[in-house]
């Protein structure tokens, strides 16, 4: 096999330096790409171009940990990762997990993590003293439930990729939970309460990203160990008041400095839940307080050329037109009497003063006339008979060149 | 790498990388569930602006529809994440999930208001 180029992208920082650091190219030759891993090209690197790069490596088989780091945008052991395995067109690039201090290139401090297990109490705590150990067959259900979590290695990779660890920082960690969940399913270990009471409160802050499960080079899900953990606490954790009251105790005293990041995000939190709950909240006033039909404002509405009205009668027209009430618009029809009875135009409203009803004009008996109770109006709308309270409402008009225009 | 006693300079470590820092090709290895859960967190808030649409512009269909729409896809991801809580679809089909569920949901939405409209 013919040897290819590759361009090998090393983040780097130096602590004597400080800074942000960066990363830096080197060109590599490599021979077999499925056989060459990316431990091989960082030790190729060093012996040949760059002996002061750092990174960590120990067993080389993917059974120590030692050697998670960001490949080309994933957590990966550089172990188990060849170049084949990335795209021939990309270049190489080998970057420390994130969430973890950088003391130099890609040689990260572990400590947050181990401390989360040690916070997740992640050690096993028998029972009872036994003289012979517990056998738990293979295919026994618990021994299938807990699966694959036994095998961790504790390389990182998941605690790397999991963004929720750098948004909370009591977040114990996709690694840590995976650990207590292995023991909390174990019927040998003696800390199961406590155990769930330590790890529940972190399980609230998984998002199911699910990213640890994407990284894990050993193929453990810690979503799924944090979901049983929530799932079992469900159902068996125990709250009792006594507990409750310890942890009064123990709460450690508020504290009220704030730096200046955590400040920021609150009052971003605050601004945009205040906006929302605005911006709602009106809506829903508006909607509870409101009138429900805002006074329509009036507008002059054309009903027609005077000539087409003919003289010494009574002519409906249907008025239509747009109807403006804020940012709605609605067309409105709506019938208007207009009499020429006399010389005077008059314009009535069709409705009944008593009920509403439709009023309509009779020739024959000279009289509007409303059909439901019998209201009768003479023909300059006062009553005659009927429960009309008083006479046909009328609307204000005016004349415009030969227009006739109504006030609705 | 070792540290002498004598040297008076104490080893400056570099403050954690995040997520995505200095990191060219993390984008387009993001894993999909990453994106679920991205997606409907953006979503919910579509929703909150589409709802405040919805109530001051009624019975315009675009919104409507574009509301249906957001509101389904949010569903369908919490869907995801009820299912993956209750263990009731393996952690193994996590990735067939993210994309069916909404796929699914969204095809369903298509169909019913083609009937309705």
């Amino acid at each position: 096999m013919s040897a290819t180029k590759r361009n090998v992208r090393v983040f780097r920082y130096d602590p004597a330096v400080g800074g942000d650091g960066g990363f830096r190219d080197y060109t590599l030759e490599v021979e077999n790409a499925s056989a060459m891993t990316m431990l091989d090209v960082l030790l190729h690197i060093q012996r040949e171009q760059d002996p002061t790069i750092a990174f960590r490596f120990a067993c080389r088989v993917a059974m120590c940990g030692s050697c998670g780091m960001v490949i080309n945008g994933r957590e990966r052991l550089a172990c188990k990762t060849n170049v084949s395995d990335l795209p021939p067109s990309e270049d190489i690039t080998l970057r420390p997990m994130n969430h973890f201090p950088v003391i130099k290139d890609l040689v990260v401090d572990m400590d947050p993590m181990f401390n989360k297990f040690r916070e997740t109490l992640s050690f096993f705590e028998p029972k009872e003293q036994l003289t012979e150990p517990a056998r738990i067959a293979p295919d026994a259900p618990e021994r299938e439930e807990i699966r694959l979590a036994t095998d961790c290695i504790a390389c990182g990779c998941c605690v790397s990729s999991c963004t929720m660890v750098d948004h909370h920082p009591d977040y114990a960690g996709p690694a840590a939970l995976a650990r207590a969940y292995a023991l909390i399913a174990d019927s040998r270990d003696g800390l199961f309460q406590e155990r769930l009471a330590a790890a529940l409160p972190s399980c609230h802050e998984c998002r199911t990203e699910t990213n640890c499960t994407e990284v894990c080079p050993k193929g453990i899900s810690p979503t799924r160990a944090i979901k049983y953990i929530q799932r079992t606490a469900l159902v068996q954790l125990e709250v009792t008041p006594k507990e409750a009251e310890v942890e009064e105790t123990e709460a450690p005293p508020a504290r009220w400095e704030v730096d200046r990041a955590t400040f920021i995000r609150g009052a971003g939190v605050a601004v945009i839940g205040a906006a929302v709950a605005v911006t709602l909240g009106s809506v829903a006033a508006i909607t509870t307080v409101g009138p429900t039909e805002s006074a329509a404002a009036e507008e002059w509405v054309s009903v027609g050329r005077i000539a087409d009205l003919p003289q010494g009668k009574v002519t409906t027209v249907l008025l239509n037109y747009e109807a403006r009430s804020g940012i709605y618009s609605q067309t409105i029809s709506k019938p208007v009497m207009i009499s020429r009875l006399s010389d005077e135009i008059i314009c009535y409203k069709t409705a009944c003063p008593h009920l509403g009803c439709t009023v309509h004009f009779e020739n024959q008996s000279d009289e509007f006339r409303c059909a439901c109770h019998g209201g009768t109006f003479d023909r300059s709308g006062s009553v005659i008979a009927g429960p009309p309270p008083r006479a046909l409402d009328r609307y204000r008009h005016k004349i415009e060149g030969d227009q006739l225009l109504v006030l609705i | 790498m070792s540290v002498t006693e004598d040297e008076a300079k104490p080893i400056q470590y570099r403050k954690h990388l995040r997520w995505g820092e200095h990191d060219p090709n993390r984008r387009a290895n993001t894993p999909l569930g990453m994106w679920a859960w991205l997606w409907q967190r953006v979503s919910a808030l579509l929703i909150v602006v589409l709802l405040v649409l919805h109530i001051s512009l009624p019975y315009k269909l675009a919104i409507q529809f574009l509301l249906l729409l957001t509101v389904t896809f949010h569903a369908t991801l919490g869907l995801r994440v009820i299912l993956l809580d209750f263990n009731l679809v393996s952690i193994r089909h996590h990735r067939t999930l993210a994309w069916a569920l909404p796929v699914v949901g969204l095809i369903a939405i298509f169909i019913v208001w083609r009937c309705i409209y």
